[in-house]
């Protein structure tokens, strides 16, 4: 049985093989360079080379630090801000009734149709009237609006879906609202918070031009942004080494998390879709 | 749908109709502490979604150099996005990247998701799923940054290659050159599998009725006439909302021209979203860059409207 299906399989991981090959070598290739001094990248190029040079990861290390710890302050500040204020919007809404109940929905539910291009010159000349520019909150103040609409999409159907016994008896109980929402709500939501959250991380992770735009102090800087000005001062002194370190380092802690949280990262990035 | 969803789990209580002598306003005290609920929503949505949103229209009827007093100009700005030659040029840049685009969609991610989806053993189902969605967590800047070297004329993969093949002939600027821009841009990424793409058809694919394929299989059907006439037909829905949503995503991407080429050489790789942002950020010109974007914004809402009208409801699933 087990030979049998390896024989029909056969075929398709030859293909899938290749096909998976080319995908991956230019991340194995990232790999390899960014531990090799430039001899070793001219002489070995498409190989591993040894001794590896970790002083590549030192130099990179020490630019990229400040920024991953800037990234991660805000990547979790923002994604807290997002599903906190989301799920006590998608709380209400999936679980009550109320005048404007759905105009109100909808009306948060059509902002999934703005395209970031178009609010991106107006939030601009609005977060400099507030006097914003070169601050933290210039990036999470936005990234929490930017994120409501999908959350609270997704969000208002998960907790639609819970079972209203559970939250008849915490009312006869006597809970109020937010101790249900608290209580109640939230706990059985943790699958797709998680998921939100992630969501909300990568997109504070890949954002690069709101950054670019904003944030004209390099210590407030995030990676995306640091991440290229980094590489084009290492490719100016031809010094791959490093700069594949930085693209390994830049790389290394949403890949941690991936490993850590699979189902939740594949599941999160095809909803995603929908949103982008 | 919305309030079937509610009704069947019972969140909603008979509130208007099993007392009608209550008046709104009745209700609205009764309900008020959830509005509470809802304001800080509201708030940061007002401030920063409704209110760029409408100004972005606005301005897009405006001159204004960000300083001093705005200048009514009528049409004027949308009629350069028609007559300017840069503009035009864009445009057709941008047209033939979002074809680009059509083509890998409707083929490498389908050739790998149909692949996967024909192996016989659910384990190794599982790790391509896994292994082809790695790519996806890498930072796009990283890729973005990874896919300029790759095309670096000296010592990029792409001429290295060539060369080592004895293929020197084939070797190019890549990048750098007008000729080639356009065609190495629409090249990141190959083979194009990792991605949303690979992982919506194959959720397709495995959301095809058992009973389906076996019919299939008693009739005959086998190879390229089963993936023509049963998968095709069958995950249609999953194709036609890619094509929508790739569409939408070219329309508007320029952070990966921005980070490879900005635009060149010269005008070679320019696209209207690059224009707008270079309009405001390099020229102050905020009128002209707001209707920039607010006509890419007509253009992406038609086909969202076209694709939630026409298309998403054959789709219609729940992400689990």
């Amino acid at each position: 049985m087990r030979s049998k299906a390896f024989r029909h399989d056969l075929p398709l991981h030859v293909v899938l093989i290749i096909l998976g090959i080319i995908t991956f070598y230019p991340l194995i290739f990232t790999l390899f360079t960014s531990f090799k001094d430039n001899s070793q990248f001219y002489s070995t190029f498409w190989g591993p080379a040894w001794p590896l040079h970790w002083g590549n990861y030192a130099d990179a290390w020490r630019q990229l630090y400040p920024v991953l710890i800037n990234t991660v302050f805000v990547g979790l500040v923002s994604a807290f801000g997002t599903i906190f204020l989301a799920s006590l919007s998608a709380y209400v809404f999936a679980r009550h009734r109320f005048p404007g109940h759905d105009l109100l929905f909808y009306a948060i539910i059509a902002l999934l149709m703005i395209p970031g291009v178009l609010t991106l010159i107006p939030l601009f000349l609005l977060v400099k009237d507030l006097g914003l520019l070169n601050t933290y909150w210039v990036l999470i103040l936005p990234y929490i609006a930017g994120g409501q609409a999908f959350a609270i999409f997704v969000l208002r159907s998960f907790i639609a879906s819970q079972p209203e016994e559970i939250f008849e008896s915490a009312r006869i109980d006597g809970a109020n609202e937010f101790t249900i929402y608290q209580r109640i709500a939230m706990p059985m939501a943790k699958p797709i918070l998680g998921t939100l959250a992630i969501l909300a991380l990568l997109g504070t992770w890949n954002d690069y031009i709101w950054p670019s735009v904003t944030l004209r102090n390099p210590e407030l800087w995030t990676i995306s942004l640091k991440l290229v000005s980094f590489s084009s001062q290492w490719a100016s002194l031809q010094q791959y080494g490093p700069m594949f370190a930085g693209y390994v380092i830049a790389s290394i802690p949403l890949l941690i998390l991936f490993m850590f949280t699979m189902r939740l990262f594949i599941e999160g990035l095809a909803s995603g879709a929908i949103k982008a | 749908m919305h309030e079937q969803s509610i009704e069947r789990t019972g969140a909603v209580k008979p509130l208007l109709q099993g007392r009608p002598s209550r008046s709104i306003w009745q209700t609205i005290r009764q309900k008020g502490s959830l509005y509470l609920f809802l304001i800080p929503t509201i708030i940061f949505l007002l401030i920063f979604m409704y209110y760029p949103a409408f100004t972005a229209v606005r301005l897009s009827f405006y001159q204004w150099d960000g300083f001093g007093p705005e200048r009514w100009v009528g049409l004027r700005n949308f009629e350069r996005l028609f007559t300017n030659s840069v503009m035009l040029s864009s445009i057709n840049n941008m047209l033939i990247l979002t074809i680009a685009r059509i083509l890998i969609v409707l083929t490498t991610p389908l050739l790998a998701a149909e692949l996967v989806f024909h192996l016989m053993s659910d384990r190794w189902k599982y790790w391509y799923r896994v292994i082809f969605v790695i790519p996806l967590v890498i930072p796009d800047v990283v890729t973005y940054l990874l896919w300029q070297f790759i095309f670096n004329p000296s010592v990029g993969l792409a001429n290295v290659l060539l060369n080592n093949l004895g293929l020197s002939f084939l070797s190019n600027e890549w990048l750098g050159s007008h000729r080639t821009v356009l065609l190495s841009l629409a090249l990141v990424g190959f083979p194009w599998i990792a991605g949303i793409n690979f992982l919506i058809y194959l959720a397709g694919l495995q959301n095809i009725p058992r009973e389906v394929l076996d019919a299939a299989a008693v009739d005959g059907a086998t190879g390229f006439r089963r993936f023509w006439l049963v998968d095709v037909k069958l995950i249609m829905g999953q194709i036609k909302l890619l094509l929508i949503l790739s569409i939408i995503f070219s329309l508007q991407a320029f952070v990966l021209i921005l980070i490879m080429t900005n635009g060149g050489p010269g005008y070679s790789s320019m696209v209207p979203g690059l224009l707008m942002y270079e309009a405001a950020f390099q020229d102050g010109r905020f009128g002209y860059a707001c209707a920039i974007g607010t006509a890419i914004f007509v253009v992406i809402f038609v086909l969202t409207y076209i694709n939630m009208r026409y298309i998403q409801p054959e789709t219609e699933h729940s992400p689990s």
